[in-house]
């Protein structure tokens, strides 16, 4: 447990003075602010640019939903390649550098080091991810009369969910090739089969990839709940089973 | 018809306070810094000024973790 | 009582066999040096011992227990010091002992007393700057002091001084003759002069193979070389000597190295060739052996 609280604590220093975790709220900060800002905008622009066409386009007034749409895009999209690009050397630069070799034979048990990472990693995104979206709430809720928000909890949960599926794929793959490379990879493979799965018809009801946006159609009460929940299960599942075979891979991994 | 600013406001004041804080925190750790990860002092020094992409960028790829105090 | 034992041990990567069936072990109080060339084996056989590398066959003890690929429990006898220890660059050197010390389950109290001693001990005391601005001696010397930090029995450091210019190897040598008097300490090496200034104890590996191992009194005694080593004043005067005394081994530009099994019948006859043609010569020594020929002897 104090082996456990050490290391999770050397992660958030880590991330700190590494800059990871200010640009990541940094960024957040910003896609939050961005969501309401191009719904607004959006419609200006294209009013300045059928001026210049003199064709005539009557535009409807944005609404809030237009910011929260913005707001799914933006995090489902930029907001988990961030996550990405940040995360993708959270296990493979301890490999890398070997700054391992001198945790473990101080007999640190191999699973902290995994949960460890993923602790600190979760608590940044949570962080992270609830800046951006009460910055995004407060903009919103400024400009436009909020209207009715449908299953606003689970709606908003699922891209959480999805970015801390993210997370433990990186984890996994990190370990797996126990390079950079090999966790970009990994997790970029893994999604774009994902996408590909979603030819099948019927499938994207169970899948974990339309939980990284798709749930839009959640609050704005064009799809009932049941028709995401088998994703939210499967996602949830599949974190559990790739944190677990990462621990597992990792205590047979040789260093 | 000058297109009016007043409703953005609320947006800009803040975006320019953190654009100009990362400019200025991306420009003291190039300059307090000899070495960096990619490219030089001159190229991260004109990058601190691209707004947000650039000092972004100079955390990510160019900054140099040896970094004396 | 031996602190490490190492009985029939050996491992493949792929096809090579780099451990070929090992044994020797370590008494208490020993530093050991465990010398083989580049890619002999060395770094292989400590991870073993460390439990991070899983052996193909064999067994390793440490103060008589056995140790288990991954989370070992001998690990707790052990401090280790790796070839080229990293650390998190981003942490002060007494940050990092301290988050060591929570991890190796220090009680709170004596953490900070046990991090100023050994920053003392290893001379890093007062730096204050972050260890990616350490030079490569300082960062061995602050590998020391983790590695010491749970006052282990043994201490293993895998060629400690190899990366380092003679200042910052004086260094290391220092420290590590200094923590021998409570410690057992085995450090791989392929710079055999390390060996003799500071060990008592030495094994070859060689080819997966312990060529040569014991006490290193024991070593030179059995490996006695036997050769004289004349060096004259001039070429004229070699030549001199060479004529009466007929064939010679290895000639330098001024020198001579007479060999044979009884040494002191070649000084004998030497001394007489030197005395009755009044040839004065600078130096005249009968070279001890030395691990280094011991060494090339074995590994060729």
């Amino acid at each position: 447990m104090r082996a456990y609280l050490a290391f999770t604590k050397k992660e958030f220093t880590e991330n700190w003075r590494t800059y990871k975790l200010p640009i990541l709220l940094v960024v957040f900060l910003l896609f939050g602010m961005m969501s309401p800002l191009l719904a607004k905008l959006t419609p200006e622009l294209l009013k300045s640019l059928s001026d210049t066409g003199g064709v005539v386009i009557t535009l409807p007034e944005p609404t809030a939903m237009d910011a929260w749409a913005q707001f799914f895009k933006n995090v489902g999209q930029m907001g988990m390649l961030a996550i990405i690009i940040v995360f993708s050397g959270l296990m493979a630069t301890e490999f890398s550098k070997g700054t391992l070799v001198n945790m473990l034979t101080k007999g640190m048990k191999r699973h902290t080091v995994v949960l460890s990472k993923l602790t600190a990693a979760t608590v940044i995104w949570t962080v992270s991810f609830l800046l951006c979206l009460a910055v995004s709430y407060a903009y919103t809720a400024y400009f436009w009369d909020m209207g009715t928000l449908h299953y606003a909890f689970l709606s908003f949960f699922s891209l959480w969910l999805f970015g801390e599926f993210l997370i433990s794929l990186l984890i996994f793959g990190g370990i797996l090739f126990k390079s950079l490379m090999g966790s970009l990879l990994f997790c970029g493979g893994v999604i774009v089969a994902m996408t590909i799965l979603n030819i099948i018809p019927n499938i994207t009801r169970y899948n974990p990839s339309s939980l990284s946006g798709a749930t839009l159609e959640l609050l704005n009460g064009q799809k009932g709940l049941s028709e995401f929940m088998p994703a939210f299960v499967i996602c949830a599942v599949l974190i559990i089973v790739f944190s677990a075979a990462s621990i597992t891979l990792f205590n047979k991994k040789q260093i | 018809m000058p297109f009016d600013l007043t409703p953005y406001l609320p947006f800009l004041i803040p975006l320019a306070v953190i654009e100009v804080g990362l400019t200025i925190a991306s420009l003291i750790h190039v300059l307090t810094h000899k070495t960096y990860r990619t490219g030089n002092r001159v190229l991260w020094v004109v990058l601190s000024f691209v707004q947000i992409i650039g000092p972004v960028l100079y955390f990510i790829i160019g900054r140099d973790d040896g970094g004396k105090d | 009582m031996d602190i490490l034992s190492i009985s029939n041990l050996s491992k493949s990567f792929g096809q090579t066999r780099v451990i070929d069936g090992i044994s020797f072990s370590v008494p208490e109080h020993a530093v050991f040096g465990f010398i083989g060339a580049n890619g002999a084996g060395k770094t292989t056989t400590m991870k073993m011992i460390l439990g991070l590398l899983k052996a193909d066959g064999g067994e390793v003890a440490v103060c008589g227990e056995k140790v288990t690929f991954g989370a070992t429990k001998t690990n707790r006898h052990i401090g280790y010091l790796p070839d080229v220890p990293e650390f998190y660059n981003y942490m002060r050197p007494k940050e990092y002992l301290r988050l060591c010390g929570e991890i190796t389950g220090l009680p709170h109290t004596s953490i900070n007393n046990r991090c100023d001693e050994l920053l003392e001990l290893v001379g890093l005391a007062g730096v204050r700057k972050k260890i990616g601005g350490f030079s490569r001696g300082m960062k061995q010397r602050l590998g020391v002091a983790q590695a010491l930090l749970n006052e282990p029995k043994l201490l293993i450091c895998d060629e400690p001084t190899s990366a380092l210019d003679p200042v910052g190897r004086k260094e290391i040598l220092d420290i590590l003759r200094q923590i021998s008097r409570k410690t057992t300490v085995i450090f791989s090496t392929h710079i055999l002069s390390d060996v003799e200034r500071i060990c008592n104890q030495a094994a070859v590996l060689n080819k997966g193979k312990i060529a040569l191992a014991g006490t290193l009194a024991d070593l030179k005694a059995r490996h006695k070389a036997d050769s004289l080593h004349i060096e004259f004043v001039s070429a004229a005067d070699k030549a001199r000597f060479i004529s009466v005394y007929g064939l010679s081994a290895e000639q330098s530009e001024t020198g001579i190295t007479l060999r044979g099994g009884d040494i002191e019948g070649i000084e004998a006859k030497a001394l007489q060739i030197l005395a009755q043609n009044d040839i004065l010569p600078i130096r005249l020594e009968v070279a001890e052996s030395t691990i280094e020929s011991l060494f090339l002897e074995v590994v060729q």
